[in-house]
């Protein structure tokens, strides 16, 4: 994780005048607000707020029709999605989505592709590069499973999980692609007290490694809990943006969720 | 994993003895023949099974590479008179770089339109196979293609062409294997978990679905050179609709997402034309009702089917 501290700008996510519109609903309209390193920024709004549609212009599913989009120093906007993940954006699902099919420890393994080299040659011919890098892919997804703490099913199939622990798979996947940034769209949505106690720890622990959160979140307190700033959003517009505490006294805030007084 | 490569691998080395065992034991020359289609109709069923089995994309048009890899090793055997190991390579590379080029937009479909899309391609070549006649022979089809030889060993005997269909089936196992059990195949079957997961974390899924469907396209080009140059005959009807939907249907038979499931499918798609002959009129009849049972009772396929029964008779 040294290569992160090395480059302190690089993390640095900056949206600019963004906007989206969908068949004329404008999703997205004129967003702009800057994202610090090693925090954890919380995107909050009501349903319709235009959060999921902000996580998939920031991940490059959706490319915005104005705007841009800086990551460090390079602008973002309309790049492909695997190039994003390369430059260090990780992102996880609403619902989650795991490869039912592989085992767990499989699944981390291809979170890593953008990491690792080996292509067609390398594997039929099993050169030595590619079986060392194997062997180094597979222990780094172990070490990866026991940070989010599912070490002991690594070979389980992954949709024999519990859905709490299929949400900690996703999370340990995206971390794989060694993410300056990671995104989580409602990462505590399905999950109990005790689990979500447990995600929010987990997050706090991502970010002491130097990884910068974005998250989309219903629950209230665990936002308020562990994130440094807070980005509002309603019906696609910017609502407010500050500490949970300033964000938790704007006006703009309170009449938006509370309705006006 | 390393468990599961050391049960491969054994696997591997039986099969190869018992493909040792055959050429040695068995005279008749019939059973050979049907032995050397059926590793002829592995090799198709292999290379479509890593496109769908695997990647999770269906050709419904895959009998048209098959039929140009034996089209075009002809033409440049008999018309040019190119050496048939060099045709090979021609053949090869020409249906490759037809795949990658009907590839590149056919693949940004998926699903029903995926189908629709190869099952369309697979048309126009049967159309081109039949009406070019003056490079294809038309629908009187192409005759006299040469057999082959390597040095001393001639592959006009039926025993040795057998050994060298199975010693290429085995490579191409080996192969499929080996790519399966790395980063490429990990990749390819996340893509077939769930696509629009794979995108989000790095996989190029456009380019590896582009590939996989080359390399596929590639293995049935090595079949249909060795169809051709076993019968020395070819013509369209053995390349059209439902020779496509016969390699489709070897896979699903056999089993999806498995190597041994290409060797059970085709195996069994094979012999039993062979076996009904017997019922005349009602062969096919038979036949699909053979095809209808053991999907209703194997929906897995016959590996998987085989495998459940298995583990259920030990308990």
């Amino acid at each position: 994780m040294s290569d992160r501290e090395n480059n302190p700008e690089l993390s640095f996510l900056r949206i600019d005048n963004v906007s989206k519109t969908f068949g004329g609903v404008q999703a997205a309209q004129d967003i702009s607000f800057k994202v610090s390193r090693e925090n954890i920024v919380g995107l909050i709004g009501p349903n319709g707020a235009g959060k999921t549609t902000l996580f998939n212009l920031i991940t490059g599913v959706y490319t915005p029709d104005n705007g841009k989009i800086f990551f460090g120093q390079a602008e973002i906007q309309g790049r492909k999605i695997s190039t994003l993940v390369k430059m260090g954006i990780a992102r996880t699902f609403q619902n989650v989505e795991l490869f039912e099919n592989m085992t767990v420890v499989e699944n981390v393994m291809v979170g890593q592709h953008v990491r690792t080299m080996c292509g067609f040659w390398g594997a039929v011919l099993r050169l030595p590069g590619m079986l060392r890098e194997e062997k180094q892919s597979r222990i780094d997804a172990l070490d990866l499973l026991e940070f989010v703490g599912l070490e002991n099913v690594a070979d389980r199939r992954s949709s024999e999980l519990p859905f709490g622990w299929q949400r900690l798979l996703e999370i340990a996947r995206a971390m794989a692609s060694k993410p300056k940034m990671l995104l989580l769209d409602e990462p505590a949505a399905g999950l109990n007290a005790v689990e979500t106690a447990h995600l929010a720890e987990l997050l706090v622990k991502i970010r002491a490694l130097g990884i910068t959160l974005l998250l989309v979140e219903h629950d209230m307190s665990l936002t308020m809990e562990i994130s440094d700033r807070i980005v509002v959003l309603d019906q696609g517009r910017l609502l407010a943006h500050g500490t949970p505490r300033e964000v938790q006294q704007d006006e703009a805030v309170m009449t938006a969720y509370l309705g006006k007084a | 994993m390393r468990l599961r490569w050391g049960k491969n691998n054994i696997a591997f080395m039986v099969l190869f003895l018992v493909v040792v065992a055959i050429g040695i034991w068995i005279e008749n020359q019939y059973y050979l023949q049907v032995m050397t289609f059926i590793g002829i109709n592995t090799l198709l069923a292999l290379g479509l099974n890593m496109l769908m089995g695997y990647a999770g994309q269906i050709s419904l048009g895959h009998a048209a590479f098959y039929g140009l890899g034996a089209y075009t090793s002809a033409i440049l055997s008999v018309h040019y008179n190119v050496c048939p190991w060099l045709a090979l390579l021609g053949a090869v590379l020409t249906v490759s770089l037809i795949a990658f080029v009907i590839g590149m937009p056919t693949l940004k479909l998926s699903g029903y339109y995926l189908g629709m899309g190869t099952l369309g391609f697979g048309m126009v070549v049967h159309v081109l196979f039949r009406e070019w006649s003056t490079l294809t022979g038309g629908a009187s089809g192409f005759v006299g293609i040469p057999p082959l030889e390597l040095g001393p060993i001639s592959f006009l005997s039926i025993r040795n062409y057998f050994y060298l269909v199975w010693f290429i089936l085995l490579a191409s196992m080996v192969i499929c294997r080996r790519l399966i059990d790395s980063r490429i195949g990990r990749a390819l079957r996340s893509i077939h978990d769930s696509e629009h997961a794979a995108r989000a974390v790095g996989v190029d899924t456009e380019n590896l679905k582009l590939m996989i469907f080359v390399f596929s396209a590639a293995m049935s080009a090595v079949a249909g050179f060795l169809y051709a140059h076993f019968v020395s005959f070819i013509s369209p009807g053995s390349f059209g609709f439902l020779a496509s939907i016969r390699m489709v249907t070897m896979v699903v038979i056999g089993g999806m997402a498995s190597i041994w499931g290409a060797l059970l499918g085709a195996s069994l798609l094979t012999l039993l034309p062979e076996w009904l002959h017997a019922f005349a009129d009602y062969e096919m009849v038979v036949y699909g009702a053979v095809l209808m049972l053991v999907m209703i009772l194997l929906p897995q396929g016959l590996t998987r089917g085989l495998m459940d029964i298995y583990e259920r008779s030990r308990k």
